[in-house]
């Protein structure tokens, strides 16, 4: 952060130092134009001012080139926006500088040289020489007199020199005469000012000129724009033995000639200096030029980067937000930027948002109330005894509760969304449910109400189911929610109750009776069968004997019917049902006219848990039944058969009892177990009514079939091996007939 | 029409390649230049006489090509001599106790074909038949006054340096920049120094 702030302070800096010295750079270009002298003198610190704007510029762009690429390598956000922002205001901005740059090179050029002409250069050169040649007639008047002068002048020793030279002057106008001798000697010297200066002796050039041409004249610039005629003329008596001897004297040019002349010298010469620097100053202007732009595109490059920054920044924050949002995160806001589009852009956005994250706040709010109905609804789910499963229309299974899974004996917890037909694979009692319901919900029977029967190794189970289609949520196709309850020991009880009491009132009301009318029937015998003879003693002999059997008969029906009503309470116990059957199979003896009894046990049945007294009723029972349906039959076999069946709780025992006797109609197959139902000459109808009872108590389960080919009887029991005595379906709320006839 | 446009858009971008191929000059070593122009102070000597300095001195002035062709088109070249006279101290700066500059004005009279040299300091002013001569006599320096011995701490050692420099800044707008890339206008001689006799 602070780092950050720094870095934004040095930022600010260096802008204001680039503005500075670019503002400093341009006044001094201002001031600098005025003339080309003022632009000499301050074109260093021009120089020098653009270079630093120009150098802090440059490291402006180049920490913003720099943060540039590394937004663009790391893909931040708005980076390639900004990127082709700022292309798009460099080459807006370098365009027209660099063409405006090109013209206005190229208009110093021509403007510089429209100054100059060939013509005027010529014209002024003829007037320089014009000049001259004016002068030059000056000068051979003047080089003329210092002749005549010469002539007049007497020897150098002569004390007549002097006045002679200074008489001469004055007429002739000179301003300066002299007469030199040898090694710098002045023999005279007169001058027309009070100039105490020394005359000025003629150098080298001057007197070799004497030395060859015996005179010279020439034209000499003196002071401020003024000339002199410098003449040197060897005396007369130089040629008479004086080695140096001489005149020289100087003459002022013409009054009218004179200033001419240096007017027309300067400007000439201020025209062919102009001339000379064209060059110069065309560079110059330039290169100045050249920097100013420099200057001007670095600002524009810096613009650049600024502007795109600027103009980028509310759509970065934007994006981000925008990220933000779509991660879930509704507490972004974005800061307020500008008051035009992008910043409306930015108002709409977080308005959005707000609303955004109210919606959201009641879309939780009400899933929260849905969540809470929903674990309300599964706790009284799970706390009902009802099984409740529901399907999806394709039949997968979308819940189960836990008395579903108890009844169905299957763990439902991870079985959603798979068909029934798929987890019941290994799950006998869900198959049989599966099945049983498959075909009235295949033919989209909404409502279904049946009674369902289930078996497996721990006994049969009665369900009552009903279900009902579901509410469709966003499809039409709408589930059906599957309701059962486990009704085995309701409906046992209830039948078990109904026919306790049909027993009961029939041994009451029967049994009453029945001694006092066997014992009349043996007083008869007794007093009249000694006293009676012949046909009436015969008679009498076959009734009372058909009354007393027939009674003996009846009370053993109706002991038989108390008996069933007394429904008694197994004792469970380990009770090895092999060794079992051969006991009771060794009371029945082979006899020629008897059916044969024969044995097929399995070696792999072992121990189950049962009473041993009742299994032995049960068997006597169901023998017994075989045999009598044998009766008269020299060919009877009866075959008892037990096998173990493997299964989840420890498997079942499987014990059949067959014949080949005339079996039974298949008709009466479904009710051979109720009470006073029987196919035989004589016998109660409550054999196998006790049977079944036994069996049910035992929790096990008894069917009735053909034997083979059709023909025959069998009787199949199946006991569980292993009896929690844990039946799930209440057996101990079931009230036992015997209590209730107590 | 469009000769002359081309012409001048030819020139155009010359003239902008110039600042570049200069810059480009810039940074090679100032040897490539060929720098022909040279000044140096052969002798220079200072006598005591009435209580005053004066100084002698014999200066060599070799004027760079450009520098000739700059005073032969009319541009005056302005040199000056700058003279300090300096106290020395064992272990500090050495301060300084006079300054004097002489400037000397070259020019180049058309109309007489002559060169000017002007005594800026004093005004005097004389004339030469070459450029040669001018700049010989302008080397010479006969009993320039320098500085007064009230100035001069008795018993203590001076010394005094000389040098000739071409004064850039007098030179014409136009050709202070070119002076600034080129050396041909850079021309200054080392400096000379001597002990100040009494």
């Amino acid at each position: 952060m602070d780092a950050k702030r720094l870095r934004r302070r040095a930022n600010t800096a260096l802008v204001l130092l680039a503005l500075v010295f670019g503002l400093t750079a341009i006044f001094l270009l201002g001031q600098s134009t005025q003339n080309s002298d003022e632009f000499g003198r301050l074109q260093g610190a021009i120089l020098l001012a653009n270079l630093i704007c120009a150098i802090v510029l440059m490291l402006l762009i180049i920490g913003n080139m720099f943060r540039l690429f590394k937004e663009l390598r790391h893909k931040e956000s708005g980076a390639r926006l900004k990127g082709r922002m700022v292309l798009a205001f460099i080459g807006l901005g370098i365009a027209p500088m660099v063409l405006v740059y090109l013209f206005a090179a190229q208009f110093i050029n021509r403007g510089i040289e429209t100054w100059f002409d060939v013509e005027v250069e010529r014209g002024l050169g003829d007037a320089l020489e014009l000049s001259r040649t004016a002068l030059d007639q000056n000068l051979r008047e003047e080089l003329a007199r210092t002749y005549r002068i010469a002539e007049f002048l007497p020897a150098p020793n002569d004390p007549e020199l002097f006045p002679v030279l200074a008489e001469l002057r004055r007429e002739t106008e000179a301003i300066e005469l002299t007469v030199f001798g040898e090694h710098h000697r002045i023999f005279a010297h007169t001058a027309s000012t009070a100039d105490v200066a020394m005359p000025e002796f003629p150098d080298k050039d001057m007197l070799r000129q004497l030395a060859a041409e015996g005179s010279v004249v020439r034209l000499e610039p003196v002071g401020e724009g003024g000339y002199q005629v410098r003449t040197l003329v060897a005396l007369p008596a130089m040629r008479a033995g004086f080695r140096v001897h001489m005149l020289q004297g100087r003459f002022p040019v013409g009054e009218q000639l004179g200033p001419l002349a240096d007017s027309v010298q300067q400007t000439f010469t201020r025209y062919s200096e102009l001339s000379y620097l064209r060059d110069p100053l065309k560079q110059s202007l330039v290169l100045t030029l050249s920097l100013v732009l420099l200057v001007s595109l670095l600002t524009a490059v810096y613009g650049a980067f600024f502007f795109a920054r600027r103009l980028v920044s509310p759509l970065e924050s934007l994006v981000r937000g925008t990220k933000a949002v779509a991660e879930g995160d509704l507490d972004t806001r974005l800061p307020e930027t500008t008051r035009d589009e992008i910043g409306f852009l930015v108002d709409s956005f977080n308005d959005m948002i707000v609303r955004l994250s109210v919606a959201r706040a009641e879309t939780r709010r009400s899933e929260q109330l849905v969540e809470a109905e929903r674990s309300n609804l599964k706790a009284i789910l799970a706390g009902i005894s009802t099984g409740v499963v529901a399907l999806n229309p394709d039949l997968t299974l979308r819940f189960a509760n836990d008395a579903a899974g108890r009844i169905l004996d299957t763990d439902f917890s991870n079985l959603t969304g798979r068909t029934l037909d798929e987890a019941a694979a290994d799950k006998p009692l869900l198959k049989q449910f599966a099945e049983a319901i498959s075909e009235p919900l295949s033919e989209r029977c909404a409502v279904l109400r049946e009674q369902i029967v289930l078996s497996n190794d721990q006994g049969r189970r009665v369900l009552i189911c009903s279900s009902a289609a579901l509410q469709g949520g966003e499809t039409d196709e709408s589930g059906v929610v599957l309701v059962f309850d486990d009704a085995t020991a309701l409906l046992q009880a209830q039948r078990d109750a109904a026919w306790g009491e049909v027993a009961r009132r029939l041994a009451h009301e029967i049994k009453n009776p029945l001694t006092p009318i066997q014992l009349s029937a043996e007083r008869i015998r007794r007093k009249f069968l000694d006293a009676e003879s012949g046909e009436k003693a015969h008679l009498l002999d076959r009734a009372t004997h058909t009354i007393v059997q027939q009674v003996e008969a009846m009370r053993d029906m109706v002991n038989a019917f108390s008996e069933y009503a007394r429904a008694p309470q197994v004792n469970l116990s380990k009770v090895e049902i092999n060794q079992l059957i051969v006991q009771v199979a060794d009371l029945y003896p082979s006899l020629p006219d008897q059916p044969k009894l024969v044995l097929k046990l399995d070696d792999n049945l072992g121990a189950i848990d049962a009473d041993g007294i009742r299994m032995r009723q049960i068997l006597h029972n169901v023998i017994r039944n075989a045999f009598e349906a044998l009766d008269g039959r020299s060919d009877g076999v009866v075959e008892i058969v037990t096998h173990f069946v493997p299964g989840e709780h420890g498997g079942q025992a499987e014990i059949l009892v067959g014949d080949n006797g005339p079996g039974f109609a298949e008709e009466d197959r479904e009710r051979l177990f109720e009470p006073y139902m029987t196919t035989k000459k004589k016998g109660t109808g409550l054999g196998l009514a006790i049977v079944r009872r036994l069996i049910e108590e035992h929790g096990g389960e008894v069917s009735v079939s053909a034997y083979t080919n059709d023909t025959g009887a069998c009787v199949r029991i199946l006991l569980p091996v292993e009896n929690s005595k844990e039946r799930p379906a209440a057996a101990a709320e079931t009230p036992l007939p015997r209590e209730r006839a107590g | 029409m469009v000769k002359t446009i081309r012409q001048g858009m030819l020139s155009g971008i010359r003239m902008v390649l110039m600042p570049a191929m200069m810059s480009v000059l810039l940074l090679l070593p100032a040897v490539l230049s060929a720098n022909d122009g040279l000044f140096e102070v052969r002798s220079a000597s200072t006598r005591l006489n009435n209580g005053v300095y004066y100084l002698n001195a014999t200066i060599d002035y070799q004027l760079s090509s450009q520098a000739i062709e700059a005073v032969d088109n009319g541009v005056p070249l302005t040199f000056d001599l700058e003279i300090e006279i300096s106290r020395s101290r064992r272990w500090w700066f050495d301060p300084e106790i006079a300054q004097l500059k002489q400037s000397f004005e070259l020019r180049y009279n058309a109309l007489s074909r002559r060169y000017v040299v002007l005594n800026v300091n004093s005004g005097e002013q004389k004339s030469y038949s070459t450029l040669y001569a001018a700049l010989a006599d302008m080397g010479r320096l006969v009993d320039v006054l320098v500085v007064d011995t009230a100035l001069i701490e008795s018993g203590v050692s001076h010394y005094v340096r000389l040098r000739a420099v071409l004064d850039q800044q007098r030179l014409p707008g136009a050709l202070q920049m070119l002076a600034f890339w080129s050396d041909g206008y850079r021309l200054e001689s080392e400096w000379y120094s001597w002990t100040l006799n009494d």
